[in-house]
């Protein structure tokens, strides 16, 4: 390879561009201020996951010598100082926005954060009370010494580090108080409190005070008799266990497996610090915390730590104009709220598209099934989903109705485990046929099957998605649903849960294909016909949308089709490593970018197959971990109504120039610009208003029917 | 003329049924469950399929061992639990079968008996003649659309785990069929007994299949042009890898070439590189090699240079058959007659009798039909023995109605399966001499129906043979009639029917006891 330009970009770096993107939006001034603080708080939990999960593993390879290197050539350490660099950087540019800009901007409108020297006589004395009252007792100081085994501190948490001044005369009797610390340090742990924000009685509008300010306003109080020379806030990240995430580390699981059992202490990967702590108090902690690097993975936090406590504050009701207006999802006019889903359902094909279309149909086919006397059967695939949800809930039903309730629950998903493990027992006790998901893969595939039993034969009522049957989230994610009667689909469906659930090898799908096993063939298959299309002077086109593109056996398939004059458009959210627009490599491929209020999340693949376009809608991205370690879906969308549909989305996504942002060939976005004069098309918001228009015609054409309005009972 | 209602199965019902045929194979056991329409259409609804490993033991030991034995109760276990979401509970909604690794298992009725303990599902053991006649009526329907099958001479092959199945099609009509034991997982199993040298399998492996492949080929007159149409699950596959848009619900036409290459291929990688390479489960990757051998080796034995290639399988003939019931079409019905007609020929048999007593027989089981209440599909059977009646005239002149009996019961007549075929022996066995009797070995070994139906149609058959009884036809218009104690039949046209009248009186009697009528000949001007 030349030396100049490797062919990929590197997905960690990518990663952080994209929550660059995030934080765009938090310094966009356009954005009401408090969307603007939520911005902010998901760059914040953004980190947090990053350093997690990719950080932690490129540091036990870098630590293992682990000879690898990415697809841009890099080694671990090359990539963890190339990171470390962008993260300081950013960690910068966060607090750039929190103090500059949101901090003051929010004061001005009436949500004001207080030191303790800003505080009221008033408010004084209520914090006070509430330090002596509910803090002051269970917050426990703990003497540490670098000799002894440091006190295990909870992942992200915050925590003070005190440094006292060593007494003399240290022979005070250790019995006298509640901890008696004779060495230099002690930490207080906050744990992960979710009291953070402390609200202050104020004349008008919000006032709130940071936990840890209360509690360094009083930390002589702990240390009873002893100096207190220092204290400064701190928070580690910690490696995320990786043995039983299975997928965490995504492309280096491989290697990393073997390495590790060896490290089954968690090390810390990230030590944040308040700024303007001593190098005495800094030396002390990186020492104690095994900080390997310390100028590389230690950063000085100019403002609060865990920015992403913000969302907390950002959700603040009170304050409408601080936040996006609300676009309620609209009722789709293809389904009648008054009559029955199955008759809505039958004989056609629906597709919608979420949040501006509403998510309701979804969990009403799951209610009416659990309550129709001719349902015979309901297969549903659960990845993660929202507390007490009404999917859950209705496969409960259903079940006791006597139903035969087939239901595969993802433990895996991340960060769910605990949940998901839940509410399996509750459906098992309902007499739900809970399947923990398949041996070594996550099931992410979203899948439902209502098998009912009518009158001219058994008819199975399928939904695919992109996105999970979260009711919750699909508010707030774009995300694609299509409802099927297709019996070609059906048999699919049935086979292709037959086959993760076991009851069947798998054998030969004919319209679906599935990961882990034709899904990778299926999509070069596509992209490699569309470029003999184009071979043979066709006209070729390939348009997709997802969430991220990493994998680079389909980058190279791409860059192949690119090369013999493929027209590519790619939507990707997060992470791309292709590197769009190099002369001779990649000149036909143009990537962007939206980061908006919703989290674009729908994964839409389009092949223009000489004018008969393949569109199809997936729970897959383009990256390893979906192609070749999970359970995917690839759902052919054939019906007329939904490709125009879909299509017209793709559109509109791509005319984005409001929201929308352009990879360059240097790995750098650059916000889309309308031009000079014209207004901007905002995707999100036009989706929306189509939603909202479509929904307006149809009542307006039903106005020409007089219905008298007749009063209840 | 009023019918019973439950003997006209084929009657449209008002709503459609859902039922599940399940195949129990040497490698694994696969289901399907369907929906029959009213209009008779079959509607696949899920197919479902595991690994087990029957042949492995049957192949190897000769019994199926308690292991294997569990591993099947497991998965129709497993296939009980789906079945209960679509509410299929009742017998008569499942059919299910189980061929060679069950059928030449020394233990199979234990091995029946435990599964239906277990589990509930009764499991038809099929012979090799069943399986050929459901074969058929998988491909019953590719074959109609196919123009070229009907013109040539096709040889239909499907090789399974445990033998290859060899249907001959002459214009359309089964002329042969025989079941070779000739399979790809046998093969397999052989190969590791002889623990020859890893590279001298394929060898092996070839002068075998040649063996049996020179014995296929043998059958064939191989006179103008041949078609093979090729059917099971590895033919389809291979179908699958080397023609992109092959739909499954058409015939393929694959070149023999490019299968040779493919074959060899597959040969040459372990099991678990194709089970990796081609997302396979092991059972089909274990057979997949050895089984294109055989098709290729064949294909090769009788020039072709391409082969056809069908969807079906014996799934969709048991499902075909249970939406029919127990009717045949008349399309089959034909099948075997045309099946009985070769089997006749060898024999030298008297065509013109034969086929004119059967055409006799078919107007007298028209004409009580509300006295004997039979099904249609003993309409074919009493045809059947008809054309075969006097086939034991091969064999010696004295009790030639024994010998008749024998041939047929030993006969590779396509579409009856044993207990037909008995039906068909002891009819035919009846058509002269001593009326049925306990004491008769075979005619007491049979359940009451069938030997009620016996009587009923070889007595039918001797008044059918009777009315020619100087085997030159004489007979051709006549009437029949049921009157109170009497069966009347009046032939026109003949002067003298002296010979007739006594045939009947000789063999008329056993009607008389059946039917409680008299048999009356009369003639008119």
């Amino acid at each position: 390879m030349s030396k100049k330009q490797p062919q990929f970009f590197n997905r960690e770096l990518s990663w952080l561009e994209f929550n660059q993107r995030v934080l765009d939006e938090a310094l966009d001034k356009s954005v009401p201020l408090l969307e603007r603080l939520n911005f902010l708080a998901i760059t914040g939990s953004n980190l947090d996951e990053f350093f997690m999960v990719r950080v932690g593993g490129l540091q036990i390879l870098k630590q293992q010598a682990v000879p690898t290197r990415d697809h841009t050539g890099l080694t671990p350490g090359e990539q963890l100082a190339a990171i470390s660099q962008r993260v300081h950087e950013m960690t910068a540019a966060q607090y750039r926005c929190f103090g500059e800009e949101l901090e003051p901007g929010l004061a001005g409108s009436g949500v004001r954060r207080l030191r303790p020297a800003d505080l009221s006589e008033r408010q004084k004395e209520r914090v006070e009370g509430l330090f002596e009252r509910d803090i002051f007792p269970i917050v426990t100081p703990m003497a540490v010494d670098a000799r002894q085994r440091f006190p295990l501190l909870l992942n992200l948490g915050l925590n003070v580090a005190v440094r006292l001044k060593v007494e003399e005369t240290a022979r005070s009797t250790p019995e006298s108080g509640p901890v008696r610390p004779s060495k230099h340090f002690a930490i207080i742990p906050l744990g992960s409190r979710p009291d953070r924000f402390i609200q202050l009685p104020e004349e008008a509008g919000y006032a709130y005070i940071l936990l840890e300010d209360v509690i360094q306003m009083f930390i002589d109080r702990f240390f009873p008799g002893q100096t207190v020379l220092e204290h400064a806030v701190f928070r580690i990240t910690r490696n995320a266990d990786l043995s039983v995430r299975e997928d965490m580390a995504g492309d280096l699981l491989a290697e990393m497996k073997e390495v590790l059992d060896a490290r089954k202490e968690s090390s810390c990967v990230r030590l944040e610090v308040e700024k303007g702590t001593s190098k005495v108090l800094l030396a002390f902690l990186t020492r104690v915390l095994k900080v390997s690097n310390p100028s590389r993975d230690s950063l000085s936090i100019p403002g609060p730590l865990d920015l992403s406590a913000f969302r907390k504050l950002a959700s603040l009701d009170q304050f409408p104009s601080l936040r996006y207006e609300a676009w309620p999802p609209v009722p789709s006019p293809d389904i009648d709220r008054k009559t029955s889903i199955f008759k809505e359902l039958a004989n056609r094909s629906i597709f919608l598209y979420h949040p501006f279309d509403s998510f309701e149909p979804v969990i009403r086919l799951l209610q009416e099934a659990a309550a129709d006397p001719d349902v015979l059967a309901i297969k549903q695939i659960l990845y993660r989903t929202s507390r007490n949800s009404p999917i859950i809930e209705a496969l409960r039903q259903a079940a006791e109705n006597g139903k035969y309730v087939t239901a595969i629950v993802e433990l895996k998903a991340r960060f769910d485990e605990a949940r998901n493990i839940g509410w399996a027992r509750e459906l098992e006790h309902a007499g739900v046929q809970v399947i923990y998901g398949v041996k070594g893969l996550k099931t992410h595939a979203k899948l439902c099957i209502v098998v009912r039993r009518e009158a001219q034969g058994v008819v199975r009522y399928l939904h695919f998605g992109t996105g999970n049957y979260n009711e919750i989230t699909a508010r707030l994610y774009t995300d694609a649903s299509y409802f099927s009667v297709d019996p070609d689909l059906a048999k699919d469906a049935s086979a292709f849960f037959n086959a993760i659930t076991g009851y069947s090898q798998p054998h030969g799908l004919v319209k679906l294909q599935a990961a882990p096993t034709s899904l990778r063939s299926r999509f070069l298959e596509l992209i490699e016909s569309e470029a003999e299309r184009r071979r043979q002077g066709q006209k070729a086109l390939i348009m997709v949308k997802m969430n991220s593109l990493v994998d680079a056996q389909i980058i190279k398939a791409l860059y192949q089709a690119s090369k013999v004059g493929v027209k590519i458009l790619l939507n990707v959210r997060g992470i791309c490593c292709l590197r769009p627009g190099v002369k001779g490599l990649s000149d036909n491929i143009t990537v962007i970018s939206i980061v908006d209020r919703f989290l674009e999340h729908s994964r839409i693949y389009y092949f223009h197959q000489g004018g008969e376009p393949k569109i199809f809608i997936s729970s897959a991205d383009w990256m390893p971990r979906n192609l070749d370690r999970r359970v995917e879906l690839l759902v052919p969308i054939e019906d007329a109504p939904a490709q125009k549909r879909v299509i017209s989305i793709l559109d509109t996504c791509f005319k984005d120039n409001v929201k929308g942002r352009k990879l360059l060939p240097n790995g750098q976005y650059e916000r889309v610009i309308p031009p000079p004069g014209k207004k901007g098309l905002r995707s999100q918001e036009a989706l929306y208003q189509q939603a909202v228009e479509v929904v307006r015609q149809v009542q307006t054409a039903s106005r020409t029917v007089f219905q008298a309005f007749r009063p209840a009972g | 003329m009023t019918t019973q209602p439950q003997e006209i199965p084929t009657e449209p019902r008002a709503v459609s049924r859902l039922v599940a045929v399940i195949d129990i194979g040497a490698t694994s056991i696969r289901m399907a469950i369907a929906e029959i329409k009213p209009s008779g259409e079959v509607q696949t609804l899920e197919s479902l399929q595991q690994a087990v490993s029957l042949g492995k033991d049957t192949f190897t030991k000769g019994y199926i061992d308690t292991e294997a034995i569990d591993e099947c109760v497991t998965v129709l276990r497993s296939f009980r639990e789906i079945l209960r979401q679509y509410q299929i509970v009742e017998e008569s909604q499942i059919r299910a079968v189980a061929t060679s690794a069950v059928r030449e298992a020394s233990n199979r009725e234990a091995f029946l008996d435990r599964i239906y303990v277990a589990t509930g599902i009764a499991v038809d053991v099929i012979d090799e003649a069943e399986t050929n006649r459901i074969t058929y009526l998988a491909v019953r329907g590719l074959i109609n659309a196919e123009p070229s099958i009907n013109k040539n001479e096709t040889l239909i092959i499907e090789v399974g785990g445990g033998n290859t199945e060899a249907l001959l099609l002459k214009s359309g009509q089964v002329t042969y069929s025989h079941t070779y034991h000739l399979g790809s997982l046998r093969l397999r199993e052989m190969l590791e007994d002889y623990r020859a040298p890893v590279l001298e399998l394929p060898e092996i492996m070839q002068i075998h299949i040649d063996r049996a492949v020179d014995q296929i080929r043998r059958r064939l007159s191989l006179e103008g042009s041949i078609k093979m149409l090729a059917l099971g699950g590895d033919i389809r596959f291979a179908c699958a890898r080397l023609l992109s848009d092959w739909s499954r619900k058409s015939l393929a036409r694959l070149p023999v070439s490019q299968l040779s290459v493919l074959s060899k291929d597959i040969l040459s990688h372990s099991v678990d590189d194709l089970v990796r390479r081609y997302h396979l489960p092991y059972p089909d990757a274990e057979t997949l090699g050895p089984a294109l051998l055989i098709y290729v080796r064949l294909a090769r034995a009788l020039r072709l240079r391409q082969i056809l290639v069908g969807g079906g399988t014996l799934r969709d003939g048991l499902m075909w058959e249970m939406a029919i019931r127990e009717a045949w079409t008349e399309d089959f019905h034909q099948q075997i007659i045309h099946s009985a007609l070769q089997i006749g020929r060898k024999y030298t048999f008297d065509e013109a009798h034969a086929s004119h007593v059967a055409n006799l027989c078919r107007k007298v089981f028209a004409a009580l039909r509300r006295e004997h209440r039979l099904a249609p599909r003993f309409e074919t059977i009493l045809i059947v023995a008809a054309l075969l009646h006097d086939v034991g005239l091969f064999v010696s002149n004295r009790s030639h109605h024994k010998h008749s009996m024998y041939l047929i019961m030993n006969s590779d007549l396509f579409g009856l399966g044993a207990r037909d075929l008995e039906l068909v022996g002891m009819i035919a066995r009846y058509h002269r001499r001593a009326l049925p009797r306990p004491t008769h070995e075979g005619y007491a070994r049979m359940d009451r129906q069938s030997r009620v139906a016996v009587s009923k149609l070889a007595s039918i058959l001797r008044v059918a043979d009777a009315l020619d009884s100087g085997h030159v036809q004489r007979i051709q218009n006549l009437e029949l009639n049921v009157d109170p104690g009497e069966f009347r039949i009046t032939v026109r046209d003949h002067a003298n029917l002296m010979l007739e009248r006594y045939a009947l009186q000789l063999k008329g009697q056993m009607f008389e006891q059946v039917y409680g009528m008299k048999v009356v000949l009369r003639e008119t001007g």
